[in-house]
């Protein structure tokens, strides 16, 4: 069990690298816009990826 | 051609086939022929997509990723905005500089609501050469430009947006940086709590699956310590807005001797501290018990409602900057030769002489000294018919010039100026106006004092029983019964209904104005712009309806308030108008289709075309009566149709004060127009005559609503224009319908940007259900924490209990919160957008 007190302050610097990615993140606003990044993905598939119009009918 | 004109009757299409731009209803007055529109700009964008070999991919891309409702495409180019983004000015102030030589920009983009906007309007750089790079935030409809200035200027990226009807205006984003800096760091210290708190879980799993029975091994205390160093950070840096806020609602309970004002982060923080303290003592004498892990996830899971309701108000305030990018703030000022230069308002002084194009807004309070015009005071004074100005005539700052160009010599600038002087009295009540206790804060108080009251019972009886477990079980208490739940009830159910809300159109920027509508007892309403549209358009058609295409169809091009009112029905393929002759203040005449239309007033065409039959005669005496413009029609030499102009009642209007009427509150009309026109739309929306007040200047409206206030009435008004500003934030809710004055937003509560009266409606009933999932929220958090005080005074509450028991009841009050019902958009009905069919609206002649 000795092997914890090597692994867990090893787990600990991970999750500290962690925050600090998440803080960096944040600090260049990463966050700031969350709905199109999303869309974005779909712009930029071939045409046929995207459901046509047709064959999606509007409720 | 002249039989698509007549597209009241609907032969080809039924009125809830989806238009083929915006996929909306077409309603009754479609417009073109297979494929079908739903308005003359959904057709217009619609060509120019096919035209530019655009459109497949957009009409695939439209369905997918909609973020809010489908709207219709509105082309409206602003020649005052154009000319704002070109000027140097605007480039230097609100604009920056790149190393490379380019420039960017951050504009407001309106009419952008889908993925295919963002794939269109990513799309700048390959269509229009020295755009660089453009990159649009969807959901608060920004658009981050970078441009060459040496190759394209700003104006034609506009013009090219604008042919698709989206509006780029200056974005003047000021107040927002501050606000997005208090977002991020809110989210990271959301962030760095839930890392520590994961962490400390870790730790605490290792105890509670058997770590805890070898008390003296190594492991143990190495994993106590380990535990106490990551707390530590969680509750100073990422709790420690808990204890600043707790603090600052004891000092004022201390000053003013009174619980009423302790806030839920006072039981948050003392929870946090005894259970701090007692657990660090703990590690350190290495005896009894620690609370690391429930207080650490605690301060997490609160910080995260939070975080959310910030976001969430973030909703309004980003509305609300992009409306008031509208308000042009540049002024044209002519030096002594007479030249033309582009100044902002800011800088006009007395003395100054301004000019104001058609279509423009007056920037200062001053005379007219050229020019013959009429001007649209409707936003400042309540007004709703146009006034003429000539030379001479005092006009104020907001009104819009309809006609001709006037120069008007400034007389008073910014603050200075009637409406200035308004929305200064507006800036100062609402930094005195004391903020309103909500229902939670109301708990916390007594919440407070019984927690502490049960604190020391259970210190007493333990005392007497086993002294020696006495402190631990009364820790055990307070870190218990942390309002962790209750803490989260009201930020996460107004989280979620302000993002509801605002996918409906509604933008509430107050959140006590949710709990204040619900209790409200008494409506005041404007009139202009807020019962009825706001804009003259047809209200009754005498005689051959068959004549309205070929009106609208002559009116188009003419910049005149009624001409404007005819054309609106034009929704078809332009026809042929020939030889079209205007008679300055009577009328015009031309030929559409070979036949000749004379359109005038009614003793004009009586006198010079052919005389008005008797049916036409009675209801020109009629609509001139009941405060409307009533314009005779002849064709081929022979009168057929008398249209009445006037300000159509919104097509809502009757069924709001109907239900408001059914839930008991008083209903009145505060206008700024003539008494006659107010009793007039009173009666047809059934308001009591004693109820509807007609000119009524601002600072009588804000009496108004003082006195019902005074009177014991919890009063919500509505209102649109300038001149109800001061009324809007006396009240204690103000609602601002958008597309009236900007002001109005700065001093509204809530605004609504679409739904017409609908919004108000729902904006109601929806107030009713969102505080009733509060108190469910506050019934369940107050029942976990009388069962968990239950057992805590029983000495039955150890960590790993806490450890469960809180998170389940937050994960209770989450559930709730996201199960709310409130503001359901009502389903379109098959009539479609009536509010664009000014037609198919009829105000009922009392």
């Amino acid at each position: 069990m000795n092997v914890l007190y090597l692994l867990v302050p090893a787990a600990i610097l991970l999750a500290g690298f962690g925050v600090w990615a998440f803080t960096w993140a944040v600090r260049s606003g990463q966050f700031d816009d969350t709905t199109t990044p999303a869309i974005r993905a779909l712009i930029d598939d071939p045409d046929s990826e995207i459901p046509s119009p047709d064959s999606n009918p509007r409720p | 051609m002249s039989e698509e004109i007549q597209t009241d009757a609907p032969r080809f299409v039924r009125p809830e086939t989806a238009c083929s731009h915006c996929g909306l209803p077409v309603g009754r007055h479609p417009v073109g022929d297979d494929p079908w529109f739903c308005c003359s700009s959904c057709r217009a964008v619609f060509a120019v997509l096919q035209g530019s070999g655009l459109s497949d991919r957009y009409y695939r891309l439209r369905d997918v990723g909609r973020t809010s409702e489908a709207r219709p495409a509105i082309l409206n180019e602003d020649p005052s905005s154009l000319a704002e983004l070109g000027s140097p000015l605007f480039l230097e102030r609100h604009t920056r500089a790149n190393e490379d030589g380019t420039r960017t920009a951050d504009l407001f983009l309106d009419g952008v609501h889908c993925a295919a906007c963002v794939w269109l309007v990513e799309r700048l750089p390959v269509e229009v050469e020295g755009v660089r790079e453009a990159r649009l935030d969807l959901a608060r409809a920004r658009l981050l430009l970078t441009w060459d200035p040496k190759v394209v200027e700003l104006p034609r990226v506009a013009q090219w947006l604008g042919r698709f009807g989206y509006a780029a205006h200056p974005g003047r984003i000021n107040g927002s940086p501050a606000a997005s800096d208090e977002e991020r760091r809110l989210l990271t210290r959301m962030g760095v709590a839930w890392a520590l708190a994961g962490n400390v879980m870790l730790i605490a799993l290792a105890f509670y699956s058997g770590l805890a029975d070898e008390r003296a091994s190594g492991l143990y205390l190495a994993g106590r310590w380990m535990s106490l160093l990551l707390a530590i950070p969680s509750v100073v840096y990422a709790g420690q807005i808990f204890f600043v806020r707790a603090w600052r609602s004891v000092r004022r309970a201390a000053r003013e001797r009174t619980i009423r004002h302790l806030d839920m982060d006072t039981p948050i923080a003392v929870g946090i501290t005894v259970g701090m303290i007692d657990s660090i003592h703990a590690t350190i004498t290495g005896s009894g018990e620690v609370w690391f892990d429930s207080l650490t996830v605690l301060i997490a899971a609160l910080l995260t409602a939070r975080f959310l309701q910030l976001r969430s108000r973030r909703l309004a305030g980003d509305a609300s900057d992009r409306l008031l990018s509208l308000v042009p703030t540049m002024a044209i000022r002519l030096d002594a030769s007479g030249h033309e230069e582009r100044v902002p308002c800011e800088s006009l002084a007395a003395g100054d002489r301004v000019l104001v194009a058609p279509g423009e807004i007056v920037p200062a309070d001053g005379l007219v000294v050229s020019g013959t015009s009429r001007v649209d005071q409707a936003i400042v004074t309540g007004e709703s018919r146009p006034v003429a100005v000539e030379p001479g005539s005092p006009i104020l700052a907001g009104v819009t010039n309809l006609t001709t160009a006037l120069i008007v010599i400034v007389r008073a600038v910014g603050d200075d100026t009637r409406v200035g002087r308004l929305l200064a009295w507006v800036r100062d009540a609402s930094s005195r106006r004391a903020p309103v206790v909500q229902l939670a804060d109301r708990l916390s108080g007594p919440f407070v004092a019984v927690v502490l009251t049960l604190a020391a019972g259970t210190f007493v009886a333990w005392r007497l029983i086993d002294p020696d477990v006495a402190v631990a079980h009364v820790v055990a208490l307070l870190v218990i019964t942390c309002p962790c739940a209750l803490g989260m009830a009201t930020p996460l159910a107004m989280a979620v209904a302000a993002g509801r809300a605002a996918r409906a159109g509604v933008f509430i920027k107050s959140e006590s104005a949710i709990e204040t509508l619900e209790k409200a007892d008494a409506v005041v309403l404007d009139k202009t712009g807020t019962l009825t549209e706001g804009h003259p358009a047809i209200v009754r058609v005498t005689g051959d309806e068959s004549v309205l295409g070929a009106v609208a169809a002559l009116e188009a091009g003419i910049p005149h308030p009624i001409a404007r009112a005819l054309a609106a029905g034009l929704a078809d393929e332009p026809m042929a108008v020939e030889d079209l002759y205007v008679e300055g203040g009577h009328g015009i005449m031309g030929r559409v289709d070979g036949r000749s239309y004379v359109i005038g007033r009614p003793d004009w065409v009586d006198r010079t075309v052919a005389p008005l039959p008797v049916e036409l005669r009675t209801a020109a005496t009629e609509a001139a009566r009941a405060g409307r413009t009533p314009v005779a029609v002849a064709r081929d030499g022979a009168a057929v149709a008398l249209l009445a102009l006037g300000d159509p009642l919104r097509a809502d209007a009757r069924r709001l004060i109907g239900r408001l009427a059914d839930r008991g509150v008083e209903v009145y009309i505060c206008s700024g127009d003539h008494p006659d026109v107010v009793l007039d739309v009173a009666s047809a929306v059934s308001i009591a005559p004693e109820r509807a007040l007609g000119s009524i200047d601002p600072e009588g409206k804000k009496a108004f609503v003082a006195d019902l206030q005074a009177r014991g009435r919890r009063v919500v008004m509505v209102g649109d224009g300038v001149n109800d500003t001061a009324a809007l934030s006396q009240a204690d809710v103000g609602i601002a319908m958008a597309g009236g004055a900007h002001a109005s937003l700065v001093a509204a509560d809530v605004f609504l940007t679409s739904g017409g009266l609908g919004g108000v409606e729902m904006l109601f009933s929806s107030a009713r259900h969102v505080m009733g999932v509060i108190r469910r929220n506050l019934g369940l958090s107050l029942v976990y924490n009388v069962a968990v005080a239950l057992l805590a005074m029983a000495g039955r509450v150890d960590p790993l209990l806490a450890a469960i028991a809180m998170p389940v009841s937050s994960l209770a009050v989450v559930l709730s919160s996201i199960a709310q019902r409130s503001f359901v958009r009502p389903r379109p009905d098959a009539v479609g957008p009536g509010a664009r069919t000014p037609r198919s609206v009829v105000l009922p002649v009392p």
